[in-house]
Order: structure tokens, then C-alpha cells, then sequence
């Protein structure tokens, strides 16, 4: 505990000492570790709202003039009995004509014109939301479109798969990016402990010679790493958390449906915790690099 | 204050930076525990590279050298902590930490060990006193003399009670009444028992302090060397 507390004293002492070039590197990984909670932010955002979505589809499979309810009947028993399937709901043809005036009460003059409804009856699916995007569903939907009775289908998947799509790539870009920016991390915590190293080259020298060890000439380094990895991590959860709190008022400006897509009233806690752990592993590992390569032990004769 | 048996003893001790060039060439000698001995010869003629040697500063090219009995070049990089623990160190150019106070600079053999603060000023304190400077223990090094600077150095060198000093031209920044001074002080560490390695090539001074003489030239031993050592 207490070589700890040395350690952590003399890594504190070594980063007011290069206070400027410190706080250059805070700031740059803090920006990067931003941009990689910003991709994880946005990832978890369009995920929320492909599970909300997924929540409310449906499939209508319209059905022919001529399907009899008894057939009607079997139908539904069949899918209800299919394990993808969470409801099936059967509108009447006289159903939809109800539906139609309700909701378009200025319209029915139309209707008038018509002895009979002019709407098909239609069987509307909902999907067990954990199978919506599962293949198995499609093929299901394509099954249920070949059947005889079935007129067309309607059905709003499609849209919720381009989202995954969107998301995907999103994810793609993010990871890539996160990657350069994470070596470009790496590469500036692993040059701030060379120079920290090679100006302390004399002290370490003295220490060497007065009977330190290895591990008590290398902690305060490995120690500097992870608190520079750690600041950054915490200063980018400041950025990211202004950024988000800056974000309703762009979206606002440039198009509504950014939105709803994106609910900005919070970061969940677990992007927080990445940011911290992240940038505390990436202080270590460079500040260990930096070690291997700039204090070897002596060689041996 | 000759003890019975060797602190320092070197076998065929050779040492080549460059090919072809011998820093040290065959050098036997040994030193005897509680011994002061100086070691002279011109610039380039060995000194600093047998002393490196002893502290495992540097490794030698051939040969075996032990240390209070353990033979150094069986220590891995690793372990040389170890035997740095024996040894206090003193050089020309003082080596002091300009970050650190007086008190930190000597304290620092006792910190790297992890001894215990009251521990640490109690050695530190009887350190600085026995070198009479611990009205300057909370001064910066740039803020005390050179004089000043060398016997802050031989606190550091003793603090952590070694059973050797190795001193490389500990007063070849000095003038003659420094000089004189700083001798003394290792005059006084010797009494208590501590074997002294001394190099220095002020004739003068080797005149005062009548000790024997290690004279090295070129690389090799042309006297002073142990009689048991040299076949």
C-alpha cells in the first residue's frame, strides 16, 4: 500500500512536471474515446428503436372475395398454432368498411356508392418480437402469401431491416474508426512516457544504482499510463455528455424525425463504464510498450 | 580496521567496449573487507570501468568477480538490486536528484527498500550529521556548494549501511581544502568498518592519506594488486 502511494505520487509528480504535453494527450484521447462513445451511443440509440419498432409489426395478408369462413377458421388455427406467430387477428370485410368511416368520417359519401364493403377481409400477424428479424419469420410471411386464399400482403419488416442495415454499417464505421483513433490513443500515451523516460533517464540511472527495482523504476510509468488513460476516459464522458445535450437542438434544427429516432435524454451507464475501462487499459498497454522499449534491463555478458 | 577476508576479488578480468581495444586487461586483485584502498592512473586507464564492474555497471568481457563472496556475474539484471544494496556509490559529478531536496536525495537508497518513515529519518538524520549537513537537509542541491553537494552524495553512499563505498573521483570537482575535507569523511566511514574503493589521480591527496595503491595503465594492473590474487 504504501510503495502504492509512491508510485502514485511520483506518476502525479511526472504529469504536473509535463503539465502541457499531459494535458495534449488528455485532451486527445479524451476526443477519442469520445468519438467511440458517440458510435456506441448512436449503435445502442438505433437498436432502442429497431426493439420498439419490432414491438409493432405486422403482417395483413389480405384475403380473396371467395374464401369461406370455415376455411377463414382453419386458417387461423394453423397459424396460431406456429411458434413465431404472437396474434392473429381476423377483420371481416364489413370490419373494414366500419374501420374506414370511423377514421375517415368525410369520406364515406364514397362508400355509399358501393352495395357491398369494397374492403377485403384481411388476417393481421404480430410476431413474437425476439423472432422479427429472424429469416424464419420471411419465410413464414412467404408461405402465407402462396396460399390459395391470400389475395397480397402488406407488411412492414421491410423497413425495420433496412434500420439493422443502417445500424450495421453504423457499427462497421464506428468500430474503424474507434480502431485508428485507439492506436492514435495508444501511439500518444506510449510518446508521453518516452519522453517522461528519457527525461528522467539520469533520475532512473540513480535509482538503478542506489538499489531500486525494476518493478519500483517501472510502476510509477505503468501508473502515469492508467491515469492518463482514466482522465481521458472521464473527461470523455463530459464531452460525450455535452454533445448529446447539444444534439435535441441541432437535431431540431435540421429534420424532426432524428428525433424519434434517436432518444437523447440519456446515455446508458454501461458507455460510461467502456469509456473508463477503455481508456484505463489503452494508459496501461502503452505505458508498457513504451516500457519494454525504453527500459530494458541491462544486458547480460 | 582490516577484517579477515575479501570484500572484492577479480580474476582475469577482462573488458572490451570495442573490438580489438581493451578497457581492462587480465586485472587480478582482491580487496579485503574493512580495507581503504585507492585506485590511480591516468585518464582512460581503467578506473571507472573496474568500478562499473563491481557495481555491475557494466559485465565483464572474461572473468569472474565476486563481491562479498558472490560472484556478481551470476546475477541476473533482475536481481542486481540486490547487490547495488551492498554497495553505496559516489561519483565525480554528485548524481544528486535536482527535484528532490537534500533529505529526499539521501533518503532515496531507504524509500526504494520500502523502510518505514520513522526508520528513514532517523538513518537519514545520522547520516547527514555524520557529513555536517543537516542544517541543509530541506535545500535543493543547485541551492548548496559543490563541497556540499560531494558530502550529500557520501550521506546517500552510507545511508543504507553498505558494506562497500566506491568512489569515482569523488572530489575531482573539489579544490585541495574540499578535497581534504571529503577524505576525511570517508577516513571516518572506514572506521566504522566499511570497505572503501577509492579512485582518484590527485597525487597529492594519495600522499596524505597513506593507503595502498592500485595503479592501473592502459587496462592493466601495474601495481597494488593483492599477492594472493596475482598468479
Amino acid at each position: 500500500m504504501k510503495r502504492m502511494e509512491i508510485s502514485m505520487d511520483r506518476a502525479l509528480r511526472n504529469i504536473w512536471r509535463n503539465k502541457l504535453v499531459s494535458f495534449l494527450c488528455l485532451g486527445i484521447i479524451a476526443f477519442t474515446l469520445m468519438i467511440f462513445g458517440l458510435f456506441e451511443f448512436i449503435s445502442h440509440n438505433l437498436d432502442q428503436f429497431t426493439k420498439r419498432f419490432s414491438q409493432n409489426v405486422e403482417a395483413i395478408f389480405y384475403l380473396k372475395d371467395n374464401v369461406t369462413d370455415a376455411e377463414v377458421d382453419k386458417l387461423i388455427a394453423r397459424l396460431r398454432e406456429n411458434l413465431l406467430v404472437r396474434k392473429v387477428n381476423y377483420k371481416s370485410s364489413q370490419l373494414a368498411r366500419t374501420d374506414f368511416i370511423r377514421e375517415f368520417p368525410d369520406l364515406e359519401f364514397i362508400l355509399a356508392e358501393f352495395d357491398a364493403s369494397p374492403f377485403p377481409a384481411s388476417l393481421e400477424i404480430a410476431f413474437h418480437p425476439q423472432y422479427n428479424f429472424d429469416t424464419k419469420v420471411s419465410t413464414l410471411i412467404s408461405e402465407i402469401s402462396q396460399l390459395p386464399q391470400v389475395e397480397s400482403r402488406e407488411v412492414n419488416l421491410e423497413w425495420a431491416h433496412k434500420i439493422v442495415t443502417v445500424k450495421r454499417f453504423i457499427s462497421l464505421v464506428g468500430a474503424f474508426l474507434s480502431t485508428i483513433l485507439i492506436f492514435v490513443s495508444v501511439f500518444i500515451i506510449y510518446n508521453v512516457i518516452k519522453l517522461n523516460i528519457l527525461y528522467r533517464r539520469e533520475e532512473i540511472y540513480i535509482q538503478e544504482l542506489v538499489g531500486a527495482t525494476r518493478r519500483y523504476i517501472r510502476f510509477p510509468f505503468v501508473i502515469e499510463g492508467a491515469l492518463l488513460g482514466f482522465s481521458g476516459g472521464l473527461l470523455s464522458i463530459l464531452l460525450l455528455m455535452a454533445t448529446v445535450r447539444l444534439f435535441p437542438a441541432y437535431a431540431g434544427l435540421v429534420f424532426d424525425l432524428l428525433r424519434d429516432v434517436v432518444t437523447v435524454d440519456r446515455i446508458p451507464h454501461s458507455i460510461f463504464l467502456h469509456l473508463l475501462v477503455l481508456g484505463t487499459v489503452i494508459g496501461l498497454f502503452s505505458a508498457l510498450f513504451a516500457l519494454n522499449r525504453f527500459l530494458r534491463p541491462p544486458k547480460e555478458s | 580496521m582490516h577484517n579477515s577476508g575479501r570484500m572484492v576479488e577479480l580474476y582475469h578480468v577482462y573488458k572490451q567496449y570495442v573490438k580489438g581495444d581493451w578497457a581492462l586487461q587480465d586485472v587480478n586483485l582482491s580487496v579485503s573487507k574493512g580495507e581503504f584502498v585507492f585506485l590511480t592512473g591516468a585518464s582512460g586507464a581503467g578506473k571507472t570501468t573496474l568500478l562499473k564492474l563491481i557495481f555491475k555497471d557494466e559485465t565483464p568481457s572474461k572473468g569472474q568477480i565476486l563481491v562479498d563472496s558472490v560472484n556478481i556475474n551470476l546475477i541476473s539484471a533482475k536481481h542486481v538490486f540486490r547487490l547495488r544494496r551492498k554497495i553505496g556509490i559516489v561519483f565525480q559529478d554528485f548524481k544528486l536528484i535536482e527535484s528532490m531536496t537534500v533529505f529526499e536525495n539521501v533518503a532515496l537508497p531507504l524509500v526504494v527498500r520500502g523502510e518505514r518513515r520513522s526508520v528513514i529519518s532517523r538513518m537519514v538524520h545520522s547520516a547527514l550529521s555524520l557529513v555536517g549537513l543537516s542544517h541543509r537537509k530541506n535545500y535543493p542541491p543547485s541551492h548548496i556548494s559543490g563541497g556540499e553537494q560531494q558530502r550529500v552524495a557520501i550521506a546517500r553512499a552510507i545511508v543504507g549501511n553498505p558494506k562497500i563505498i566506491v568512489a569515482d573521483e569523488p572530489t575531482g570537482n573539489l579544490d585541495t581544502d574540499l578535497s581534504i575535507e571529503v577524505f576525511k569523511i570517508f577516513e571516518r566511514i572506514n572506521a566504522n568498518g566499511i570497505t572503501i574503493i577509492l579512485a582518484t589521480h590527485d597525487q597529492h591527496l594519495l600522499q596524505l592519506f597513506p593507503r595502498r595503491v592500485i595503479r592501473l595503465d592502459k587496462g592493466r594492473l601495474v601495481s597494488g594488486w593483492d599477492r594472493e590474487t596475482r598468479a
